[in-house]
Parts: structure tokens; sequence; C-alpha cells
């Protein structure tokens, strides 16, 4: 169990204290690939930040790869983010004066691997995604969909326990979503535990197990079953 | 280190301008403070080559009268310096009083040569009273002890002099010639010349007072001073000379008015105090010029971090820790800090080097090499990694309280 969740709750302090997460209970299997549905406002974003130790919970216990994620500090917090997740994000979040080696190459310039290195490492997971003669362009002169590969390589190159994608096609036109999806399900398919944050049916469909949350409670999907049908697209 | 120096140069190449202009005022603070830095060492540096020329520890007397009642006499007598005075003060034991000189001035005399005559009248004076009187010879010698002891008949006379009399200032035309003075013949031994006023012609002080009558009255006695270091030993100083000519003149020793005093080592200590506070001004001046330049670097770096939250976030949600963010803040700022400070160093040096040239050619000018020295511009260069630190700090521990959440957050 690569994720598991026991009952988590979080509010959101205020004038009218808003329970965002109401007792969720969540397990994810190492190699799955998994989407989370919601309309907006039910939580899913919310859910998404403390799967990816991005915020905090009230209570409960969320355990990642057997880590209790919990109470920690920053310098940890940024520590397990680095090592255990790989994050794919909608608007792509490559940094624009960097080229494509070295977005890739960045999480490793936090672990401080040496440049030579990391720009190895990073060559051979643009090489995976088919970006190798694209390599020294700025983001600014790459597409939507080879944007989001560079993404995708840089969420791969630590190598983490799970991929956490938040609306990873949301920017992109249909082919290219149906590429990144393919390219999502290819990687899994060697392995790679992958959790996709999305509205987009078309995008859920295409996973192996849709978690549905609605008003801050899961109504669907909160165990890996058997019975979930293979849909491909 | 190397990959945190390129992320910086990165990000500075991303804002051209905008770290430009930034620069340009940190530039111009260090500039400022170079170019005024270099005039008050410059100023230093003349004040040090001048009072370089002169004897620091020189106490000058002058006859006085006195203003306290003393063994019965009455106040206000006049207190007559006499040329044995002078021998009376070498011939003491103070440790405060080394070597005593005075002048005997006989104005009424004309000094005539082969070819016309001036009626500069004539000087007696000590060896030891030449550089006080900033008197560089050209030729020949300057008075010396014999002459004293002999009461030679010799004369140093000044260029101009010599070319007025002799018509010539050569040398060996004019030095072993004589002349004629107060109806006797001199032999003149020695030609000089002086910064200012070449008037005077000089003969031993022994002789003046010869010619003189016997014990002459003189105007002033300059004493060279022994072991005085700071104010309190040369107002000791002081008080020694003071007492002593009490004891020869017949007054109260705390009687002031009796020998008026001029104490140059006090008045150099004055204007070294001067100097050095000079310096802390020019320190300060130039540090609040430099301030305003430091305030626009904070202020652009509050500026990039803030058009960088985003950025910032992405950095943080990848596994970047507080300090990282810290450190990149804090390095770009001392980076854009030194690397312009270092333009305005360059400029200010190479302004003043030219400035330098031109004042070398000078005559008398109040400056002595105007320029910083390597200990000078490493103190600035401290001062510049220190403001730009300082500079940096504040956006920085702003940025580092970007939350990794604002990666996921749509710019």
């Amino acid at each position: 169990m690569i994720i598991r969740l026991n009952d988590i709750n979080k509010t959101y302090p205020g004038v009218v204290p808003l329970h965002v997460l109401k007792d969720i209970n969540l397990n994810i299997e190492r190699g799955e690939l998994v989407s989370i549905m919601g309309a907006s406002g039910s939580g899913k974003s919310t859910l998404l930040n403390i799967l990816g130790i991005l915020d905090n919970y009230d209570s409960g216990e969320y355990y990642l790869d057997d880590v209790l994620i919990k109470n920690l500090s920053e310098n940890r917090a940024a520590e397990l983010r680095n090592r255990l997740i790989g994050f794919v994000f909608q608007s792509f979040n490559l940094i624009n004066y960097k080229n494509a080696v070295e977005n890739v190459a960045l999480p490793l310039f936090y672990q401080g691997v040496s440049r030579r290195q990391r720009n190895k490492l990073a060559m051979e997971q643009l090489e995976r995604m088919g970006l190798a003669d694209r390599a020294h362009h700025l983001p600014g002169e790459l597409s939507g969909g080879q944007k989001q590969r560079v993404a995708i390589a840089r969420a791969l190159i630590t190598n983490p326990s799970i991929i956490l994608a938040d609306e990873p096609t949301g920017a992109l036109d249909s082919t290219t979503s149906h590429d990144v999806m393919d390219l999502f399900r290819q990687l899994n398919s060697e392995g790679m535990t992958i959790v996709i944050v999305t509205h987009d049916p078309g995008v859920g469909a295409a996973t192996n197990r849709i978690i549905r949350i609605s008003d801050g409670r899961i109504v669907d999907g909160n165990q890996p079953s058997e019975s979930n049908p293979q849909i491909t697209l | 280190m190397f990959d945190l120096i390129s992320e910086i140069g990165q990000t500075i190449r991303n804002n051209k301008l905008r770290t430009g202009l930034t620069g340009f005022a940190v530039a111009w603070g260090i500039f400022m403070l170079i170019i005024l830095l270099s005039l008050s060492r410059g100023l230093m540096g003349g004040f040090e080559r001048e009072t370089g020329k002169l004897d620091v520890n020189q106490i000058s007397v002058w006859r006085g009268s006195t203003s306290i009642p003393y063994k019965g006499y009455n106040k206000g007598r006049q207190v007559k310096l006499k040329a044995s005075t002078v021998d009376a003060l070498n011939k003491s034991n103070n440790h405060y009083i080394g070597t005593a000189a005075a002048y005997k001035y006989i104005d009424s005399a004309k000094v005539t040569g082969p070819k016309d005559y001036v009626s500069d009248g004539i000087e007696g004076i000590s060896p030891e009273m030449q550089r006080n009187q900033h008197i560089t010879m050209l030729a020949g010698r300057f008075i010396n002890q014999a002459d004293m002891n002999l009461q030679r008949k010799v004369m140093v006379i000044s260029k101009k002099t010599a070319k007025t009399i002799f018509g010539t200032d050569s040398a060996s035309q004019v030095i072993g010639q004589r002349v004629k003075s107060l109806g006797l013949s001199w032999k003149v031994v020695g030609l000089y010349t002086r910064e200012w006023g070449e008037t005077d012609n000089y003969i031993p002080f022994s002789t003046a007072v010869a010619l003189s009558g016997g014990d002459a009255n003189i105007w002033s006695i300059s004493v060279l001073a022994d072991n005085i270091s700071d104010e309190k030993t040369a107002e000791d100083a002081e008080n020694a000379i003071r007492g002593e000519l009490a004891k020869i003149h017949h007054f109260d020793p705390a009687d002031k008015s009796a020998a008026p005093m001029w104490n140059r080592f006090t008045n150099y200590l004055q204007n070294k105090q001067g100097m050095k506070i000079l310096d802390y001004a020019v320190w300060i001046i130039g540090i609040f010029t430099m301030l305003s330049g430091i305030v626009g670097v904070s202020n652009i770096m509050f500026v990039s971090v803030r058009e960088r939250t985003h950025e910032i976030g992405i950095r943080r949600a990848i596994g970047a820790k507080r300090r990282n963010i810290l450190t990149q803040v804090v390095l770009e700022s001392v980076a854009i800090t030194t690397l312009f400070g270092y333009i305005g160093i360059v400029a200010g040096t190479a302004v003043m080097q030219v400035i330098a040239h031109f004042i070398k050619n000078m005559e008398r000018s109040p400056f002595e090499n105007p320029t910083v020295d390597l200990g000078i511009a490493l103190n600035v260069t401290l001062v510049l990694i220190l403001a730009g630190a300082l500079a940096g700090l504040f956006p920085a521990l702003k940025a580092t309280k970007v939350k990794p959440v604002e990666a996921l957050r749509d710019e």
C-alpha cells in the first residue's frame, strides 16, 4: 500500500470554518493508475495538497510509502516531496528562463547532485520522452504537449514513489491530451504509481480506478478493487 | 557553488534593464565613496608631507610680561629673553628639553657684493633651524656647529640675493666669494632656495649675538622637545620650559603670560585629529550615499520576489528548502551589489588616477597621491558584500514565506 489515508479531516479556519475534508479513508496500491474526480469545491484540490505534502491536515493519519506524513518540519516536507513525489501540473510549471534539460534536472539540484550527473540523467529522461532534440530549447519554444512531457520528465527524474498530476491535460488540446494519457498509461505499465486529479471524465475513464469526491467525502472508489473495469480509450 | 552562481547569472540576465538601473545607483554610490575617500586620503597625505618637513616637536616661546606678582616684583614686568637664556635652556637636564635655538635679526645691515647690494638685513641662526625654515641648500653648506663655536664670519645667501649682488647664481662664482656687511668681510659658504621668500641672509647665531654687544635681547626661542607623544606630555614639556625660564628670569612658574608659547606638537595632534574626523565623515557620507543605492537593490529584490512567487512555489514543490530559497535571493542581491559596486570602484579609481596624474605636476598642491590603496578597496568590498546581504535579507525572508502550494495556483 503506497498511500494510506485514515480518517483525514481538514478544516479551513475563518469566521465560518470550512470543513473541506471529512473522515477521508483512502488506500492506493503500488502500481495503480487512479484518478480523483469531483466538482470544484468538492475538496479534491485540498486532498491533492495533502497527498503532495503541500498542506497539513487536522486529524487522521497519512502514510506515504510507509512514512507517516504528519506534523513535518518544512525542511523534512521539502525533502520528502523531492524524493517521494513527482509533480505534474496543469500549467506545466516549467521555469521559463531555463531550458528543457535544466528544468528536468532542477529537482536533482536540490539533492546536491553534481551538474554533470544531473544533466546526464536529465538527458536520459528527455530521450525517454522523445525530446532529446529539444533539450536546449526554452519552454517558450516548445508546444504544449512537449512542455508537459518535459514536466513529466522532471517528475520522473528523482525516481519517485508516486506521480501526482493536477489536471495534466487541462491546458492541452484533445489530441495532445490523448498522447499525454497514453504516456501515463505506458509509465504505469512500467510500474509507476500515478494519481491524477481531474474533472475531465475522458481522463478519468483512461485510468484504472476513479475515486469520486463530493462535499468533502469520498463517495466511490476508495479501495483498490479488481472489479473496477479496465477502460481503454 | 558554481551551480548557485550560474542560477544567479540566469536570473540577472533575465532582468537586464531592471538590474542595470538598480546597479547604476549602487555603482554611483561607490564611485562617490571612492572619490571622497581618495580626496580625503590625498589631503591627509598632503598634511603628512607638509608636517614631515618640519620638526613637529617644536615649541616656540616669545617674550611676555608677568601677570602674577612674584618675590617682590610687581606684575606687568617684561621678561627679556636673552642669548644667555638659550644657553641656559641647552644646559638644562630636564628630559623634555632637547635643544634650544634662537634667531638674532640685525635689520639695519646691508649686504654688498661685487655687483650690487641688498638691504634685507642679516639673521643669526643655529644649524638646527634649517629644517623649520624650509631651507634647501643648492650649493655649499648651511651654518654648522664649528661656525657657532668660533663665531665665524660666514654667510649663507639665497639664489635671489646671489643674482642681485653677484649678478649670477652659479655656485662656482658665488661659493667661497666674499661679501661686505656691517663693515666686515664675510665668506659665502652656502647658496639656498626656499618655496617662499628668499630675502634672508643667514650668519651664525653666535656671531650675530657677539656683533650685538654680548648678551643680546632676542624675540623668541624655539625648543625641540624630547619625549613627547601625546597632549599630556606636550603640555608637560611646555610647563618644563616655563619652569626653566621662571628660574632664569624670576617669575611664577604658573604665569603663562610671562612666556607665551606655541606648541607645534599640540597643533599637530589637533590637525591629525581633524584629519581623522574628516576620514570618518567621508566614510559616513559615502556609506549614506551608497545606502540609497542599497535601498534600491532591496526594493528591486522585493519586486523580483513578488514576481517570482509562482517560480519559488514550483521550486519549493519540487524540493527546495527554505534555506535554498533564502541563499539564492541573498546571494543574488550580493551579486548585484558587488558586481556594480566593483564597476563603481574601478570607475572611481580610474578617475582619481587621472586627477592624481595632473596634481603630481602641480606645485604646492594640498594633495599627496589622492588615490585609494588596496586596504580601502578591501574595506569597501566588505561593506558592499554586507550591504548586499542586508539588502537581500528582507526580500529573501519574504521569499521563504512563499508556500509550495503557490505552484498549483494558476498565474
